[in-house]
């Protein structure tokens, strides 16, 4: 345990961890030293001198070494002559501070008067103005007057866009640098920095393309003026008028605490919207920050083209029809089709989703088929058994625990991930990256391991036989609780510990997480990867502890909780292989993704889709059927770290949309299923009794919430930045199996089949980028500079060969696919290889590796 | 006794001046610190005085402004200012013309006047829109939005004189 120290704040005492900052230890006994440039998740630099205090220290004879007492026996202290800044101090025993003498209001007074003099009177049209840490200050501290003329006040820029998301105004800015530290110290990101000195001290961005991180956002919500604003809500609405509705990201599988500033709009009929997106505090999953996907890609929620009636193939032509005509035909179609039945659930379907139509599919089929979509990954079912254990949270990982990234282009399939792991890097940990290609966080990684696309698997292989010569770590493993023990032993004899150092930095510490991606493997190698992941970790005995285990890197913000509730890419594969006659696709577009998919589906005899848009799935379709998005219902969402979490209704439906969990009730009521639930939380009481994983997942239990540290949002608003109070619900952790100590593990040994070498060209890899043109994420306009063209991603040598330019367009074929792209060839693909990044182009291509060939096209 | 003094009183009015306003044909006028229906200002340029702040309907006590902000731009301008009131309601049936409204408003755009005849015969028709509570232009200039030199307004709240 940490040492804590006594220290006194205005002659009271109090105890706290050594170390602590001074403005955070009063903070957690609620006194409050004003802050600007100090922020409790960045460095202290003591810019702003808003922070003055008086500080001393207890009066000690030297002689004696006692304490000095005065004549009421209290302790004497000895105080520094001039105010000093208290962000800079840590507590040290017998530190003691004064907070509410005439020498420090008198210090804070004159600091916000000196800022007021070059800060303009915007207040009334600024964005922050409401809950501008400068204006509560000043309310709280100021001086009340002015002893300077408003005239003769500065003129600065007022509209200087950094990039197209962030609007900069030079006049408004404080010269905290709390923008440019977190970009620096946080993010890593080189974008934002000071130019200049003194009063001229201006804020630029030096990237290209400007402010060029995924990350941006998250400035607008720490800096402590409204200098910096995004386009997305610019003047949306003054916040004392937004209602703040707390939901969960639907885009990847971070699963981030979210706030929905909504508000009555005119334009859309005088419905309730969202206006903008804002981090709501989760230490455990995204503490205070979100990334720009997060917060900007809140489009689809009412984007013109949604759906907002059943809508009916009739003759080539759609004819709306209503909901029960429509449940009708489900039926039927269900009591025909039944024996030849696929079902294909969409990555952000919440689970009350995933259940209902999975009780939906169990009525008519005795061994329905559930397949995912996307179905690139696999292995939630090991997720389940070796995941990390009960209170892991990332952002306090550090040396004690090593953390391998396989497979996976981190940052851009899960940002807020990536920035954590970034940041426990910098703390200490070891991290590991393992892939087939560069990517960013090989920056901050302590060893790199590169093998090629197919082989992921011998690596972890290798660590594993690493793991096994030394008896410390795999000694006490018993036969009887790891079953197939002694054949993995057997299998691993052969094999040669490779990447030596690598494996001893992530064996030789404490803990050690496992993200696995999918980049690169087909879903029976992925299967693979992840066995031999859970191998590992099983072998080292890393398996179920906090901070310790595997997690998936999926596609998608709920697919580990399509796995807990029954759903697999197998199931997925299985239906391609042999399509069925019909279909039912909730919330997926697998024909404009996939060819394989596309021609499954078109072939079928009967398919219901539930959509948001008429997407290629649902123009391929016989009956569409309109769902709601995550903003017009309530629902849970699984994290890939298996938290599940709540989101709840934000906005107004649009049309006469539904949730899905709604519409497969119905349509199982008309055959002769159970009775409907009459809402989310009552499917997930269902859920609890029946899943044994989810049975304290009650809609009460995941809206708890608890004190967290930093303390932000609510009346902190100077301290923390605009991010939100959690006010509603922290979710909850799912044990994985192996955290109970007598629970039975199974390891197996995994097959490394030799890359397959065929006779085309070139190996297509389909790797996953943050901006794409998903259903969800391409509504949101105003990230459409950031969404890059349709591309593949070539290696110098091959593109040589073909006669291939960085720049050109150029066809890719393959196996039943045809697509056209532009070239890059800018030293990231390895040889012998096309990246191709999904869902960027409207003509489906592969969405697991497959050959192909790559030519130049004319212009 | 008190009958004769009844008719005595109704007997000397007969011969006073004539107190009743024959209203609506007569009008009496109003005083000049009457607090009427609302008007929404212009600078002399044709530019509307309100900037979108939406201060006016955080101090109505009655909850009765709506205002939906937009951003100004050189080519679509409504107000020297960074924003404008793309939408702007009063409920005349909550107001209670305390005049909350114009003390709070920072650019003096909104404005209590003398118009008092406010009927209505549904309920929907006592939501004042902007285009009825905006003055005309003056005469000879444009009204809003118009086209502007970039450059020539830069403030986020343009200066409390007409920025001619
Ligand atoms: S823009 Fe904001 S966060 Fe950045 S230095 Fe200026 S006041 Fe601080
Ligand atoms: S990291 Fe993932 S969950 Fe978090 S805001 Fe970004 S897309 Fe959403
Ligand atoms: S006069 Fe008073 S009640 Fe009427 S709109 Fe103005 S502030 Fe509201
Ligand atoms: S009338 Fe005045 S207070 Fe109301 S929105 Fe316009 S500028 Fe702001
Ligand atoms: S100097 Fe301490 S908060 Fe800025």
């Amino acid at each position: 345990m940490t040492e804590t120290v006594t220290f006194y704040i205005d002659g009271q005492a109090y105890q706290v961890a050594k170390g602590t900052n001074l403005v955070d230890a009063a903070k957690m006994h609620d006194i409050d030293i004003p802050v600007f440039c100090y922020h409790p998740k960045l460095k202290p630099v003591g810019m702003c001198r808003m922070c003055l205090v008086e500080l001393g220290s207890l009066s000690v004879n030297r002689e004696t070494g006692e304490v000095e007492r005065d004549e009421h026996g209290e302790p004497v202290f000895r105080w520094f002559p001039r105010l000093q800044t208290a962000c800079t101090q840590v507590v040290t025993d017998g530190l003691a501070v004064r907070t509410t003498t005439e020498a420090v209001v008198q210090g804070r007074n004159s600091i916000l008067e000196f800022l007021l003099t070059s800060h303009p009177l915007d207040c009334p049209v600024c964005d922050k103005g409401g809950e501008c840490p400068l204006q509560n200050l000043t309310m709280g501290y100021g001086p009340g007057e002015s002893r300077f003329l408003i005239d003769d006040k500065i003129r600065l820029d007022k509209h200087v866009p950094l990039g197209e998301l962030i609007y900069l105004d030079r006049e408004r800015c404080i010269q905290c640098a709390r923008c440019t530290r977190f970009c620096d110290e946080i993010v890593g990101d080189d974008v934002l920095a000071f130019h200049e000195r003194g009063r001229r001290l201006q804020i630029v961005t030096i990237s290209d393309p400007p402010f060029d991180t995924k990350f941006s956002g998250n400035t607008t919500d720490i800096c402590p003026v409204g200098a910096l604003t995004t386009a997305d809500f610019r003047f949306g609405a003054r916040p004392w008028e937004l209602q703040e509705e707390a939901t969960i990201c639907p885009h990847c599988p971070v699963g981030c605490n979210l706030s929905a500033g909504t508000r009555l709009d005119r334009d859309a009929g005088g419905k309730k919207i969202i206006k903008r997106i804002m981090p709501r505090q989760n230490e455990w999953v995204n503490e205070i920050w979100i990334c720009d996907k997060g917060r900007f890609g809140h489009h689809h929620t009412r984007a013109e083209g949604r759906l907002e009636q059943p809508m009916l193939k009739q003759n080539g032509a759609w004819v709306p029809i209503d909901w029960p005509a429509a449940y009708d035909l489900v039926a039927a179609k269900l009591r025909q089709y039944g024996d030849s039945l696929g079902v294909l659930a969409g990555p952000s379907l919440s689970n009350e989703d995933l259940w209902e139509l999975r009780k939906l599919a169990g009525l008519v089929a005795s061994e329905p088929k559930l397949g995912v979509w996307p179905a690139a990954m696999t292995g939630g079912d090991l997720v389940a058994q070796v995941g990390v254990g009960s209170g892991t949270m990332l952002r306090a990982v550090g040396p004690e625990t090593a953390i391998l990234v396989i497979a996976s282009d981190f940052e851009e399939e899960a940002p807020i991930w990536w920035l954590q792991v970034k940041q426990a890097a910098d703390r200490g940990a070891a991290v590991v990256v393992a892939n087939a290609r560069p990517t960013k966080l090989d920056r901050y990684a302590r060893a790199v391991v590169r093998y090629r696309y197919g082989e992921a698997v011998s690596v972890l292989n290798g660590f594993a036989a690493q793991a096994l010569k030394d008896k410390s770590l795999t000694g006490k493993l018993s036969e009887s609780r790891v079953a197939g023990l002694s054949q993995l032993r057997a299998a691993l004899k052969g094999v040669k510990p490779a990447f030596g150092d690598a494996g001893r930095m992530l064996l030789s510490a404490e803990n050690l997480i496992i993200f696995a991606g999918g980049e690169g493997l087909s879903v029976a190698q992925h299967r693979e990867l992840m066995q031999a992941a859970a191998n590992l970790l099983i072998l080292t005995g890393r398996a179920g502890r906090a901070n310790s285990g595997l997690v998936a890197v999926w596609p998608g913000a709920n697919m580990q909780g399509a796995y807990d509730l029954g759903y697999s890419a197998e199931a997925t594969q299985a239906l391609l292989d042999t399509p069925p006659r019909m279909w039912i696709i909730g919330a997926a577009n697998p024909v404009a993704e996939d060819a394989r998919a596309a021609r499954a589906i078109t072939g079928a005899e009967f398919v219901v889709a539930t959509s948001l848009f008429m997407t290629p799935t649902s123009e391929a379709a016989d009956l569409v059927l309109p769902r709601q998005s995550f903003a017009e219902r309530e629902g849970t969402f699984t994290n890939g770290m298996r938290r599940v979490q709540r989101f709840y209704t934000v906005q107004g439906i649009i049309g006469d949309s539904l949730p899905d969990w709604k519409i497969f009730a119905a349509i199982g009521e008309r055959l002769n299923g159970p009775k409907a639930r009459i809402s989310a939380g009552a499917v997930m009481k269902d859920i609890t009794a029946h899943v044994p994983a989810y049975a304290q997942a009650s809609y009460p239990r995941l809206a708890q919430v608890e004190r967290q540290f930093p303390l932000v949002g609510g009346d902190d608003l100077y301290y923390g930045g605009t991010a939100y109070f959690n006010l509603s619900g922290l979710g909850l952790a799912i044990p994985p199996v192996a955290e109970d100590g007598s629970a039975q593990l199974e390891v197996r040994p995994v097959t490394v089949d030799a890359p397959a070498s065929t006779d085309a060209d070139l190996s297509l890899i389909p790797v996953r980028v943050l901006y794409d043109r998903d259903v969800l994420f391409e509504p949101s306009r105003l990230m459409h500079h950031r969404v890059p063209p349709p591309s593949v991603e070539l290696n110098q040598a091959d593109a040589e060969r073909l006669g291939i330019a960085d720049g050109d367009r150029v066809a890719v074929e393959g196996d039943g696919y045809q697509i056209t792209a532009t070239a890059r060839v800018d030293g990231r693909a390895p040889a012998g290889y096309a990246l191709l990044p999904v869902r960027l182009s409207s003509t489906p291509a592969p969405t697991t590796p497959a050959a192909c060939t790559v030519r130049k096209i004319g212009e | 006794m008190n009958l004769l003094r009844g008719f005595a009183t109704t007997l000397k009015y007969l011969f006073e001046d004539k107190v009743t306003v024959q209203y609506p044909e007569e009008e009496r006028p109003v005083r000049e610190r009457f607090k009427g229906r609302h008007a929404l200002k212009r600078y002399d340029n044709g530019l509307e005085k309100c900037i979108g702040c939406a201060l006016c309907a955080a101090a109505c006590p009655a909850d009765a402004i709506w205002v939906e902000a937009a951003e100004n731009t050189d080519e679509e301008r409504y107000s020297p200012g960074e924003r404008y009131a793309k939408t702007y309601e009063i409920n005349m049936m909550r107001c209670i013309f305390c005049g909350y409204c114009e003390d709070a408003c920072p650019t003096e755009a909104i404005v209590l006047e003398h118009e008092y005849r406010l009927t209505f015969s549904d309920r929907r028709d006592s939501i004042y829109t902007k285009e009825m509570l905006i003055d005309p232009p003056p005469p000879g200039v444009p009204g809003t939005p118009q086209q502007t030199e970039p450059g020539r307004y830069t403030r986020s709240i343009p200066e409390m004189k007409d920025p001619l």
